[in-house]
């Protein structure tokens, strides 16, 4: 059979579930349905006004406005590029090696390479397309502002088509390499690896600016700086320069430099996937047999032992679980199942790293911000952005980790269903995991960010105080509505969602997300607003304006706890498994 | 129509499949036994080429699964135990999928789907989506797809789980008479009463070796048990469980 004809016959299959799955959509609640699409708009709207805002900013500074709107676009698409790289590297190993349609359709009578290339270009729309869509209002702002015409978001568009197909031809070639060469358990120390050399020498490279600069007037003078720091993204071989640059010379009007920076990235786009492919012919059969063919981990390298690593993890598992005493055994078992099951999952733990080395590298960044309090705008800015990335990153976190949680019990449900203590304590003990890793880890982050920023006490306290409430709350969401609109899967077992990220993806992960981030706006909105308005502290210094909206904060968090915990634990009471 | 020469497969230290010599004629019906774990599901993925085998080979309707694996595999079906299936398409849709995928044309798949539809009672849930089905249905269309293209070689990984009484003997039905038509079927399951009824031959695999393989009254002979194929399945495999003792060394 012909590539074509085979991906005509997928297209056509795949072309039915789709309509069938927006057909299932329609039938959902429609107030859901448009309290989801308020959202997406209002991210459009709330990111176009922020970066048309940074954009407008930028182009007051007299001969250095346009330098500064150009790098941006360089900055803003070399960090693109890099996450596209992972995240197709994170989805193509799942697409390619671990998904039972891959396992099925190399048993029909269609070349691997034609399964390969099918599943490269799933990876490539799996992997690209929340990209594009988190990119729009960016876009839109640079083009707003540099006062283009409507071809130039063609063109962009046009651009983005190339300028994805690299990181998935990259990631996937990487991804082919590791599973031929590499034991299948070492990929996730590779992953490891890779990301904390990412993470090291982005912290190194990237050192934007002193922002002690900016208040004592030294605008030029730090902007300067940002140029200097930021040369790194200006490597002519980066295909994020060739797509920065194109949409640059387009924005400006100068049509050949665009037209030779895009014909640069396509014909680098289709080496990149021809290369791919071709090493495709040569190893992914190779990989796939090996990946599923390997014993146990043995290389006498201590920690990377894998004998040796289950049986120390097991170890400290069992003595940090022994420190609480007071514990239910049940629910003991039940903390080492979900603890043991997530680590040994790569897939799962893998994203965590790389959601984490993010949030790391930012409370790395903050090193580069001198702090002083007697600035207004900064303190309130830089505090409540600290807050702001920290909370949306744990609602990602949770949406992503915890929502599934409930979902991936699938057809296991009735082990833990059908014991004494029941589904209940299930949940129970999901929550309070869930929420007591969150706040170890917040907590970690939030009081070195607050080292680093020399925050006045009270205002650390306000803050630990506020992320406590928030882990607390958006675990409480995710478990809540992980269990009102579990995503089982349907069919056969083979079928069934054990993959997290499917999971998430459905409508339950969505809406999930979408309260999250609705209950991060009004947090933030409460404790940001008495400030920006000037009520935030009192005459004589009392931050009694901060308190109120704090006691606002603790009783809209109690309210994220029980509303989706009550109903979901009603769920349980009379749920069929 | 299926032969396997010294084929050895290992998961690092382990021996999955060690040095298996096989040779299934032509419309033969070929039972497939073992305790867990004793290396039969490593055995199919190397048939259908799922699995790179570490040494030895294994031809398949007279080709090198290796090396020409797309004619091997467009002259066989392979039905796993627990099979991949698009829940959002109808039990017709994926059929026509499936047939196509064999260069079949829509009227012909459409045809031989009725049949086979009639033949598995899947006629009422032609229409619903596959994600709706019950398992014993989903199981008997994946049996009914695997036989659309009219295969050389089925190669099934226990066909009985989750049927009912009915539709387990349509299935055995269909299969014995596939076989005398002159389909080899390889058939690998748990179910000693389902070898013993159908089978022409029976292979036992225990720890990866093939410890026994013949018609019944082989198997009775080679055991030196009589009755029932349960007895002589239980003597062969505990005897290969001690001599493994035996020879361990200490």
């Amino acid at each position: 059979m012909s590539t074509t004809s085979f991906f005509r016959l997928l297209l056509g299959v795949y072309g039915s579930m789709a309509r069938r799955r927006v057909g299932a959509l329609r039938q959902r609640s429609r107030l859901m349905m448009f309290v989801i699409g308020i959202f997406v708009l209002s991210y459009w709207v709330a990111g176009y006004i922020l970066f048309r805002g940074g954009f407008a900013f930028l182009t007051k500074f007299p001969g250095l406005g346009g330098l500064l709107m150009d790098r941006m676009m360089y900055v803003f698409f070399a960090f693109l590029f890099m996450m596209l790289v992972f995240s197709n590297m994170i989805i193509g190993y799942s697409t390619l090696f671990k998904n039972p349609e891959t396992q099925w359709l190399l048993t029909l009578p269609v070349r691997h390479v034609d399964v390969f290339r099918w599943k490269l270009l799933e990876t490539t729309l799996l992997a690209s397309w929340a990209f594009l869509f988190l990119s729009a209002p960016f876009l839109l702002a640079y083009g707003q502002v540099r006062n283009v015409g409507g071809w130039f978001y063609l063109k962009a568009f046009l651009l983005f088509l190339p300028f994805t197909m690299i990181p998935a031809a990259l990631g996937s070639l990487v991804i082919l390499l590791v599973t031929r060469f590499l034991h299948r358990r070492m990929f996730k120390w590779a992953l490891f690896g890779l990301g904390s050399v990412v993470v090291v020498a982005a912290a190194y490279f990237v050192k934007p600016m002193q922002v002690a600069q900016v208040q004592h007037a030294e605008m030029i003078s730090a902007m300067n700086q940002l140029l200097h720091n930021s040369r790194v993204v200006l490597q002519p071989m980066l295909p994020s320069y060739w797509v920065a640059s194109s949409m640059i010379a387009w924005g400006e009007g100068w049509s050949e430099r665009g037209l030779f920076f895009f014909l640069v990235l396509l014909s680098n786009a289709l080496m990149a996937v021809l290369v791919s492919v071709t090493t495709s012919r040569h190893i992914f059969y190779e990989g796939w047999s090996r990946n599923h063919s390997q014993g146990r981990l043995r290389l006498g390298l201590g920690v990377l032992d894998e004998d040796l690593h289950l049986r120390r993890g097991g170890q400290v598992l069992d003595r940090f679980l022994a420190l609480w005493p007071w514990l239910h055994p049940a629910t003991r078992a039940l903390m080492v199942k979900d603890i043991r099951v997530f680590w040994r999952d790569t897939s799962q733990w893998s994203q965590f790293v790389i959601f984490f080395g993010l949030l790391g590298l930012y409370v790395l960044n903050l090193r580069n911000v001198a702090y002083e309090w007697n600035s207004e705008m900064w303190a309130g800015f830089v505090s409540f952005l600290n807050l702001g990335a920290s909370s949306m990153t744990l609602a990602t976190l949770t949406t992503r980790f915890v929502f599934p949680q409930f979902s991936m019990e699938g057809r296991r449900l009735w082990i833990v269903g059908m014991v004494p203590f029941g589904l209940k304590r299930v949940l129970m003990e999901k929550f309070w995991l869930s929420s007591l890793w969150s706040v170890s880890i917040t907590l970690a982050l939030t009081l070195t960010s607050c080292w680093m920023l020399h925050l006045p006490a009270w205002m650390a306290v306000l803050f630990t105080a506020t992320v406590v409430w928030m882990s607390f709350a958006l675990c409480g969401i995710a478990v809540g509505i992980g269990a009102l609109f579990p995503n089982f899967g349907a069919g056969s077992t083979a079928n069934r969602y054990d993959n997290p990220a499917k999971i998430v993806s459905g409508f339950g992960g969505t809406f999930c997300f979408v309260l999250s981030m609705i209950y991060i706006t009004l947090v933030i909105g409460a404790e940001a607003l008495p400030v920006y308005f000037g009520y935030g502290m009192t005459s004589d210094g009392r931050p009694w304006g901060l308190v109120v909206s704090w006691i606002f904060v603790s009783i809209l968090s109690l309210a994220a706890i029980a509303v989706p915990m009550s109903l979901a634990l009603k769920k349980m009471e009379t749920m069929e498994m | 129509m299926i032969r396997t020469e010294h084929l050895t497969k290992s998961f690092g230290e382990v021996t999955a499949v060690s040095d298996l010599n096989l040779d299934i004629a032509q419309g033969e019906l070929f039972a497939f036994l073992g305790p867990n774990g004793a290396g039969k599901t490593t055995t199919i993925k190397l048939l259908t080429g799922l699995l790179k085998p570490t040494s030895g080979r294994a031809i398949v309707a007279g080709h090198d699964i290796q090396r020409e694996s797309v004619e091997a595999r467009r002259l066989m079906s392979y039905v796993p135990d627990l099979a991949f299936l698009y829940d959002k398409l109808d039990p017709l849709e994926f059929m026509m999928f499936i047939g196509q995928l064999y260069g079949m044309d829509r009227a012909e798949v459409s045809r031989v789907s009725n049949e086979l539809f009639d033949l598995f009672d899947l006629d009422e849930a032609r229409s619903r989506l596959i994600e709706t089905l019950s398992h014993g249905t989903r199981q008997r269309l994946v049996i009914a797809a695997a036989l659309l293209h009219d295969p050389k070689v089925i190669i099934i990984d226990e066909p009985m789980v989750g049927l009912d009484p009915r539709s387990s003997r349509v299935v055995k039905n269909v299969l014995k008479e596939r076989s005398r038509g002159g389909v080899t079927v390889f058939l690998s399951t748990h179910t000693l009463q389902v070898a013993e009824e159908l089978a022409d031959r029976i292979g036992i695999l225990s720890r990866g070796r093939l410890i026994a393989v013949g018609t019944m009254d082989e198997l009775r002979q080679a055991s030196g048990v009589g009755g029932a194929l349960e007895d002589a399945f239980l003597m062969l495999t505990q005897e290969e469980e001690q001599e493994e003792v035996e020879t361990r060394p200490a």
